[in-house]
């Protein structure tokens, strides 16, 4: 690609001390050596100049003693216009353990750093905010998970500590603290508010409650193997995960896969997508007790799933991924018998939609409810359902096509307004999208072998990344092969991460008793989250 | 207003639309039976995650929804532990979550039954021996029955749930 190669140039004019490393021709990114003194200037450059607006997409660290005493820190751009991927490399080498922080000028790297530094030991240096963000204060000092020296299955021991939250003190300003368990089935998060009457003036997330070390135990497992782990990773995104966890994985053993099986993949997705958007717009109307719309959308959401079981065998579409393509077939008959339920499914939820939106008091409780500005959005890198619901126009089934995507082409939904009725809205109208091109699946899908056999290993130290528009946005997995097809590395990014502390912005000036429905609005993992 | 009842007219009664479950497999320990005939046709469940992949919280909530409708059997879900008959545990106990499990248990009121729901309550599924998870459900509180699957689906759960109802006239049809 000629104009991707002028963005590689532009960059390496403007830092000449820069080193363009490996870049072969199927791995969909640049990748530069980055000096450690430049690197907050970089960063600042591929961020904010106009013609590159780099959205950071990720930030990983890896261990790589013994075989080198090294660390290394890789931080992801998505440049705007292009969305070209390009990753800055840095290299921490014998003892060093200190790194430059960009958190100053990229809000977007907060989290990352502070679990760079629990999970590595890595000082993230100028960093605003130090405190411990997945290892709760009862863990031992020096307890760094991700480190190649501790193991797997190490016992922690336990000490006193606790986590300060910021405060805010004056008359009449009152803390609230919720959770970790809440009053709904939901996961188990805390949240912290201040507030004065009934206004919120300062929420503080303190999540990791359901931190499950998963990224360590991808190391104790093969390549093949840990598919059945990424679809644990958040069950309500089983298919998702597995989906990009697959593709790093076969980009790694140079696996071509099947046209049948990326038309059954991009199948599966929009199923999940379609049946957990259809239970959140229900939901999201329980949340202002209106209870007509969440029995109908439940029982829409309940068709979805037995379909899926139906399907496969498993209501939430486990299994059916594999490294190489799928595992389960569905033949003429059956993508038949799904078009005529989803052609019924959409009628009906038209049918719903008209009640819904007619209805003038849901609207009051929804409309510029939890409003999070496009300034913002960007600022966080917000991306997914929230991200297009803010303006901010990014969908990974359109921008960078995977699985079937690149022969069905997809319409994406976008609105301005960034409060709970544009996040209802963006759901609604990609239920319909869903169902379009899941029709559009079942009459263009080809013949042909569900899977292609892995025939190697994988290079030791060789990684890669992909990515997946799940339901929720974009999912990242850093897959790096280990010895003997096992795996060294691998960092799972669910849109979750990226999309919490956002929360904490939209929520100002609202009222505490609007804070459900606008977590509901975003509807995000703690599991994916916590990992 | 009128296309608000057209619909409810349309689609009628989706009540009991799902396949019926077998018996589950782990049995019920007869002194959870005998607790829980003192909670006759009502059980207020309180639902704690202390780790799951949030597959287990999905079935939990489709237990409510107009399919499955779980309320028609008295089974309904309490805000507060302090409210509770029923603990229902999903997911490995993790290291962060077992200071908030076991003050839970402690703050449900005797007599109670603990549900341990899916593979991971019971033993931790693909999280076992983690670093970061510290056991199973009944290492940290004790448990009365087990409702296995990955996740169970809501019919499993429901069937599983009569079973502590096994005397009762109204058992699922």
């Amino acid at each position: 690609m000629p104009e991707t190669r002028s963005y590689d140039n532009a960059l390496k004019m403007a830092f000449p001390s820069i080193v363009q490393v490996g870049g072969t021709p199927h791995r969909a990114y640049s990748r530069f050596l980055v000096p450690k003194d430049l690197l907050s200037t970089i960063t600042r450059y591929l961020h904010t100049q106009p013609d590159l607006r780099g959205r950071l997409t990720l930030l990983w660290a890896s261990d790589h003693r013994p075989t080198r005493e090294a660390y290394e820190i890789h931080y992801l751009f998505t440049l705007e216009a292009s969305h070209h991927w390009v990753v800055l490399s840095i290299e921490l080498a014998d003892t060093d353990r200190l790194f430059p922080s960009i958190t100053s000028h990229i809000h977007a790297a907060q989290w990352y750093e502070r679990e760079i530094r629990d999970m590595f030991g890595l000082i993230p240096e100028g960093h605003p905010d130090l405190r411990r963000l997945v290892r709760h204060e009862h863990w031992p000092q020096g307890t760094h998970p991700l480190k190649k020296d501790f193991h797997w299955n190490h016992v922690l021991e336990r000490q006193q500590g606790e986590y300060r939250f910021r405060h805010i003190e004056g008359e009449g300003v009152f803390e609230v603290p919720v959770g970790p368990i809440h009053a709904g089935i939901i996961e188990p998060g805390h949240f912290r508010f201040f507030v004065a009457g009934e206004p919120i003036m300062q929420l503080e997330l303190r999540h990791f409650w359901k931190h499950r070390g998963v990224e360590k135990l991808f190391e104790q497992l093969t390549l093949i193997d840990a598919v059945l782990l990424a679809e644990r990773v958040s069950g309500d995104t089983t298919v998702g995960h597995a989906l990009a966890y697959c593709q790093a994985v076969e980009t790694l053993l140079d696996i071509q896969v099947p046209r049948r099986a990326k038309y059954l993949r991009s199948l599966f997705l929009e199923l999940e997508r379609l049946y957990n958007h259809l239970g959140d717009i229900g939901a999201m109307c329980n949340d202002t007790a209106y209870s007509l719309a969440h029995a109908h959308c439940g029982r829409m959401k309940e068709r979805v799933m037995q379909l899926n079981d139906r399907l496969v065998g498993s209501r939430f579409l486990r299994g059916v991924m594999q490294v190489g393509g799928v595992s389960w077939d569905v033949d003429r008959k059956e993508l038949s018998n799904i078009a005529q339920e989803l052609t019924d499914i959409q009628k009906d939820f038209s049918e719903v939609g008209a009640i819904i939106f007619a209805n003038a008091s849901l609207t009051d409780r929804l409309e510029t409810t939890g409003v999070l500005t496009e300034q913002i959005a960007w600022d966080h890198a917000v991306m997914g359902v929230v991200g297009r619901a803010s303006g901010r126009d990014c969908d990974l089934r359109r921008d960078r096509p995977f699985a079937a995507y690149d022969e069905l082409p997809v319409n994406v939904a976008l609105y301005r307004y960034g409060d709970v009725r544009a996040r209802l809205r963006v759901r609604g109208d990609e239920i319909h999208e869903s169902i379009r091109l899941i029709r559009e699946i079942c009459s263009r899908i080809p013949d042909g072998p569900l899977a292609s056999e892995p025939s190697k290993l994988g290079t030791p130290g060789d990684w890669t990344l992909a990515a997946v528009e799940g339901w929720r946005g974009e999912i990242l997995y850093m897959v790096m092969a280990g010895e003997d097809g096992r795996i060294q590395r691998c960092k799972v990014r669910d849109p979750s991460f990226v999309n919490w502390p956002a929360i904490q912005w939209a929520v100002l000036g609202n009222i505490i008793p609007d804070f459900p429905l606008i977590n509901k609005s975003f509807n995000l993992s703690y599991a994916g989250n916590d990992l | 207003m009128f296309r608000i009842i057209k619909k409810s007219l349309k689609i009628g009664v989706v009540t009991g639309r799902y396949q019926r479950a077998e018996r589950p497999t782990i049995p019920v320990t007869p002194e959870a039976t005998e607790r829980s005939r003192l909670f006759k046709r009502s059980l207020a469940i309180r639902e704690v995650d202390t780790g799951s992949c949030n597959a287990c919280e999905m079935e939990m909530n489709a237990l409510l929804n107009p399919v499955y409708d779980a309320e028609r059997f008295g089974i309904h879900i309490a805000a507060s532990p302090r409210h509770a008959d029923a603990l229902v545990v999903t997911g490995p106990v993790t290291i962060n979550m077992e200071g908030a499990l076991k003050d839970v248990y402690k703050q449900t009121p005797d007599p109670k039954i603990v549900i341990a729901l899916g593979d991971c309550a019971i033993n931790c599924g693909l999280f076992k021996g983690s670093y970061a998870v510290t056991g199973p459900v009944d290492r940290h509180v004790p448990v009365d029955m087990s409702i296995s699957g990955c996740p169970p689906r809501p019919a499993e759960i429901l069937a599983a749930l009569s079973e502590l109802r096994e005397d009762d006239a109204t058992a699922e049809r």
